[in-house]
């Protein structure tokens, strides 16, 4: 029966040729290192899950952003796993990113033909930095207002241009209702959208190019 | 290794794979719907004694007006909200408390002591002094509520 509508929906989609490229593609020997990418891609899904179950109840307004956080993580059934996820998420993607860059760094994975796939992936790492930046303000508790404070006051620290950085950062002189608004909407729409445009280029060119081997100890030819 | 031996291997790590993917699959959607119909499931419905005023306030005879703020929290948000109340005794014993919210479409109704009857001006809809329905659209008397006195103070069973 299933073999039945899997036909059916073959001969319609070609979707064997589709699970064939992306899952079943032959790749070299390699070790458990080469996980990472799919490590941060499975924890990328997490957090957009989560992510999006915490916005039914969370309002980013300064009175009631952190209301509603704490309504989420005490009233809520499953709430304060749902956050968990997402906080404990945020960390281990972060983790997890810089790991799989110090492996593709090690291995030499960035080179010709790869390039592309490792400048996606530098811009990827800015934009997990980004949202780590921004969500760290969105419980609007103390830990977040000074935090961001002080990160946003470092945004500032160039000369010249500096003042009008943290100006645009925070949306004015100090950090405001305007700063949390922006913050939200930075994290929710403008990151996600460019988060999942450039993973969609960076797995099509690992699919496209495959992945590099573990390189060899080349012998000395004397 | 035998042409079905590697098949055996490949079709038994694909169906681990399928359901350790489906397993967490579960364990994601199962809190993720109870986190989503959660507060859905939640009836306001928790009756408290709210405590109106001193019982001698009620005049025999007359439905006298009492006003209450109660505090109601929904999700994260606490709200005041003033309710009102008629209280009408023919004995000073026993007492009758009524909503002021006609059963018809939810207008305030008054008492007219003129006329000795409730009246809603929304629709023209009449009660009597016990709060059963005397003339025009409502289908029913005005709500009950369940009252005690203690120390002379009036509570009523709401929520």
């Amino acid at each position: 029966m299933a073999v039945k509508i899997g036909d059916w929906l073959d001969e319609r989609l070609g979707w064997r040729q589709v699970w064939q490229a992306i899952f079943l593609r032959k790749i070299p020997k390699v070790n458990w290192l080469f996980t990472l990418g799919s490590a941060s891609l499975f924890v990328m899904i997490n957090q957009i899950v989560t992510g999006i179950l915490l916005t039914i109840y969370y309002v980013p307004t300064p009175d009631h952003a952190y209301d509603s956080v704490q309504y989420i993580t005490n009233q809520i059934p499953a709430g304060w796993l749902i956050r968990g996820l997402h906080h404990w998420g945020a960390s281990a993607m972060v983790v997890l990113v810089c790991l799989h860059m110090i492996r593709v760094i090690i291995y030499g994975a960035y080179k010709f033909p790869r390039e592309i796939t490792w400048f996606t992936g530098v811009i990827l790492l800015l934009v997990t930095i980004g949202f780590g930046f921004t969500g760290y303000l969105l419980p609007w508790d103390q830990k977040a207002y000074w935090a961001t404070t002080v990160g946003t006051r470092i945004a500032g620290a160039p000369p010249l241009i500096g003042d009008y950085i943290l100006r645009i950062v925070r949306g004015g002189e100090e950090l405001s209702a305007i700063t949390l608004a922006r913050f939200f909407g930075v994290h929710v729409w403008v990151l996600p959208i460019t988060l999942l445009v450039l993973v969609s280029i960076h797995m099509y060119l690992v699919i496209r190019i495959g992945i590099s081997a573990v390189p060899k100890r080349e012998e000395r030819h004397e | 290794m035998s042409e079905d031996n590697q098949l055996g291997r490949r079709r038994f790590l694909s169906v681990a794979t399928l359901s350790i993917a489906g397993f967490m699959g579960a364990a994601m959607l199962v809190p993720a719907v109870a986190y989503v119909i959660g507060p859905a499931l939640k009836r306001n419905g928790d009756q408290n004694w709210i405590k109106l005023g001193p019982a001698s306030k009620v005049e025999l005879n007359t439905p006298t007006l009492f006003k209450v703020t109660v505090e109601n929290q929904t999700g994260w948000i606490a709200n005041e909200e003033e309710l009102s109340f008629y209280v009408y005794t023919e004995n000073g014993r026993d007492y009758i408390a009524m909503s002021n919210i006609c059963t018809h479409l939810g207008c305030r109704v008054r008492w007219i002591d003129e006329q000795q009857q409730f009246f809603c001006p929304c629709h023209n809809g009449i009660f009597d002094k016990e709060g059963l329905v005397v003339a025009g659209p409502p289908p029913r008397p005005l709500d009950n509520y369940e009252v005690k006195v203690e120390d002379d103070q009036l509570y009523l069973l709401g929520g």
